[in-house]
């Protein structure tokens, strides 16, 4: 029989002969239709920031939650199916506590960022008695950024459940222009003043509105404070310094 | 129903629950542990003798284990549940590090224990185990648990068969118990005693034990646990040994951080 | 009932008087749920002995298993070779140590097979014995014990030395140069050790005593064992595991001495 490549996207676990699995692949388009996301590493902590779509005047924009707290020192912020990442990160903060009442510490980010990909993988037909959770891959792309005896950490994962570590990555519809712009702009001594304003710098060049308090959202992860989404106060303080 | 309590089985009432002959899966297999914890250092020992009632099973086995580069578990009670809890203990330090890509510290060994022991609280591990070693911070460190897991930090604790003989000794000699300062002179703060002090306390402890306690004797194993930087001198130096002693230098089982086990054997009374 | 006797505190029943001092009796339970059944031993044989000497290692066990009282079977063997250099003495229950032979059989078959087809290493002494006592301790936690006591004796070839270890039902292991279950315990490991520290000293770094020597100790132990435990037989084996592999004696019995027991009074029938 003839085999088209629609053949091999009919099973969400099979190889095509080049030896790709279309819809994981495809997963990974559904996050470039998401909003442009940004995560920078500093010596003093992690800065993540995000764009938030406000398509209607009436939309209640602080409705949107795009950063989630995983753990005292642990945060993340997605692009892509949001609504998919609910399952991560409940995972997340689940794995997160368990090893804090196992082990008496703070789980380590690569650790948090491994079970979180660890699901990743869980989809397709599920054979008895296994534990294959979904039908479909997840459509979203994660930046776990923590801190833990290592240092201030910044993770991306992925539908492959793939996970990287990087000192800056931007995902969603914006990334390449955004990454670009953290390529030339990042430096390791940044401050977290300085990587504040460059998250949002880089979210401003990106975006299709006008970047005001309303429409981004900005969070850190720190050695002080631990995981910490701005208030409207601090976030205003920082788009004022990028006008100047 | 006292009256029929010796009936033959064939009157006996069946509406009272039968008498049970019931296989009993625990055992005492007597000795006794104890650990002490200084500034910068860490003493587990246990002695060697494994009984059964009135009989001695062996004069070596092993009660006191290395886990890893800065902890030491001794463990007593029932040998067949320590022998196993101790593996259970080694592979989850195991899979710990492939996971995690560390050693797994001494507290979170200590709450992997009480999770370890409680997950069997309805059919313990009849172990009293005693965690020794280097803390986070550097300093020398005692956790003590029951054998479903309660456990709490402390500057020493003394274990099994012998713990009513030693545990008193080392309230006294340890936390100072019963002592008053001379006027005008320091306060007492306890596990800040040097380690030759210690260990002649260690040594004190097995020796009496075994003069009262029979199921205590025949040889002695003394794990000493020192933070990165110590000087060994206290330890190494021959002549701070009692005669008979022997010390020998466990190597790092993993990287080393620099911390340094030592294990010290002496012999006791075999009577 | 069988009560435990303190003090010690053993589930193991060393003078095994199962069955016929109390012969349990069906008892009805469906009106309380089902009774946990626990299996007791019934056919069952005594002491085992172990010694190590200077060329390895030795195992005696007499050959009666006994119903209770009942000296039932007279010439059944309860020393099992494993492989070449590995050989097991077992006491406690028969049908038991029956189905433990079938198991470690098979397994060593399944292991001598694997050694046909490449250079697979034979289980050693140690393996075989941290295997029974992950059996043993696993059946005990499922409350469901192999009712018996094993002596497990033999040669490592890597370490060119003798083995000599324990294991029962409880699943408690532990080593020595000489070993005895049940009533031997009692009886004759005081002899075996008097023997045993005699030449090679307390802490055993002197010579170890003669395969002679060894072999006398264990024949004197088995008459006392044989003059004082009513569950003995004046019949018993003695199995030599070497660097050359193991052999298991002819039965054989000691010579015993009588003659005082005319002179007795105070026992038995005679009124007088």
């Amino acid at each position: 029989m003839f085999m088209t490549r629609s053949e091999y996207d009919r099973g969400v676990n099979t190889f095509s002969p080049e030896g790709r699995l279309f819809q994981v692949e495809y997963a990974m388009e559904a996050i470039k239709l998401g909003s442009t996301t940004v995560g920078i590493t500093t010596p003093h902590g992690v800065v993540l920031a995000v764009e938030k779509r406000v398509p209607s005047p009436l939309l209640e924009s602080s409705s949107i939650e795009k950063i989630m707290e995983i753990d005292s020192h642990l945060g993340c912020a997605m692009s892509g199916l949001t609504a998919d990442a609910r399952t991560m990160v409940e995972h997340a903060r689940v794995t997160s506590q368990m090893h804090n009442f196992t082990y008496d510490e703070r789980i380590g980010v690569e650790s948090c960022t491994q079970a979180v990909c660890d699901l990743a993988l869980r989809f397709g037909e599920s054979v008895e008695d296994d534990d294959a959770l979904m039908s479909r891959p997840f459509g979203v792309a994660l930046l776990i950024a923590g801190i833990d005896e290592k240092g201030p950490q910044l993770y991306h994962t992925d539908p492959s459940g793939t996970f990287v570590r990087y000192d800056a990555k931007a995902i969603g519809s914006g990334s390449d222009a955004a990454q670009q712009s953290l390529q030339d702009a990042f430096h390791k001594q940044m401050t977290l003043l300085e990587a504040h304003s460059l998250a949002l710098k880089v979210l401003k060049q990106v975006m299709e509105e006008k970047l005001d308090e309303n429409n981004v959202q900005l969070a850190q992860v720190t050695n002080e404070k631990g995981f910490e989404i701005l208030g409207e106060k601090e976030l205003k303080e920082v788009i004022e310094t990028l006008a100047a | 129903m006292a009256l029929y309590s010796n009936a033959p089985a064939s009157y006996a009432d069946h509406t009272s629950a039968p008498i049970e002959h019931r296989f009993n899966p625990y055992s005492d297999n007597g000795g006794s542990i104890l650990a002490i914890a200084g500034k910068d250092f860490s003493v587990i020992a246990g002695d060697t003798r494994q009984s059964e009632g009135y009989n001695i099973q062996t004069r070596y086995a092993r009660k006191v284990w290395q886990l890893t580069d800065k902890a030491v578990l001794a463990t007593n009670g029932f040998a067949a549940d320590g022998n196993n809890f101790v593996k259970r203990v080694k592979q989850r330090l195991e899979w710990y590090e492939h996971a995690h890509h560390k050693p797994m510290g001494l507290k979170s060994i200590a709450r992997m224990i009480q999770t370890m022991l409680y997950a069997k609280r309805f059919f313990p591990y009849y172990v009293y185990n005693i965690l020794g070693g280097i803390e986070e911070d550097g300093s020398g460190a005692v956790y003590s648990f029951d054998p479903v897991g309660s456990y709490e930090r402390e500057a020493c604790r003394a274990a099994g068969a012998a713990q009513s003989l030693i545990q008193p000794f080392l309230d006294n000699q340890i936390y100072f118990k019963n002592q008053t300062p001379e006027t005008g002179s320091e306060p007492f703060i306890p596990g800040n005693l040097p380690l030759s002090t210690v260990l002649s306390l260690v040594v004190d402890s097995f020796t009496s034990a075994t003069e009262r306690h029979i199921e205590v004797g025949d040889g002695m194993e003394i794990y000493v646990v020192m933070n990165k930087g110590r000087t060994t001198d206290d330890l190494l130096d021959k002549k701070k040994l009692g005669p008979g002693m022997e010390v020998e230098e466990l190597g790092a089982l993993g990287e080393g951080g620099g911390e340094r086990t030592f294990l010290v054997r002496a012999a006791l009374k075999r009577d | 009932m069988w009560k435990q006797r303190s003090p010690g505190q053993s589930s193991f029943n060393d003078y095994n008087t199962f069955p016929l001092p109390q012969t349990q009796r069906v008892q009805p339970s469906y009106a309380h749920g089902p009774t946990f059944h626990t299996q007791q031993p019934l056919v069952t044989g005594t002491s085992v002995l172990g010694i190590k000497f200077d060329k390895g290692v030795m195992i005696a066990a007499d050959n009666l298993a006994s119903y209770g009282s009942l000296a039932r079977f007279r010439d059944i063997q309860r020393l099992h070779p494993l492989g070449q250099h590995t050989l097991i003495g077992v006491a406690g229950d028969m049908s038991d140590y029956q189905w433990l032979q079938k198991e470690l059989d098979a397994l060593l078959r399944e292991e001598d097979a694997l050694a046909l087809t490449d250079s697979h290493p034979s289980l050693s002494p140690k393996n075989i014995y941290q295997l029974l006592s992950n059996l043993f301790y696993a059946r005990r936690s499922k409350m469901n014990p192999v009712w018996n006591a094993v002596l497990v004796g033999g040669w490592d070839k890597v370490k060119a030395e003798s083995f000599l270890a324990y294991v029962d039902l409880l699943g408690t292991t532990y080593t020595a140069p000489t070993l005895a279950t049940g009533f031997g315990a009692h009886l004759a490991q005081p002899l075996l050790r008097e023997a045993y520290e005699a030449k090679a000293g307390i802490d055993g770094t002197g010579p170890l005593l003669t395969q002679e020597e060894a072999e006398k100790v264990l024949e004197d132990c088995m008459k006392v064992l044989f003059y004082r435990d009513a569950r003995s037989i004046n019949k018993f084996q003695i199995a030599t595991i070497t660097a050359e592999g193991s052999t298991i004696s002819d039965s054989k019995s000691a010579d015993t001495y009588w003659a005082f027991a005319e002179g007795l009074r105070g026992y038995g029938a005679q009124t007088q």
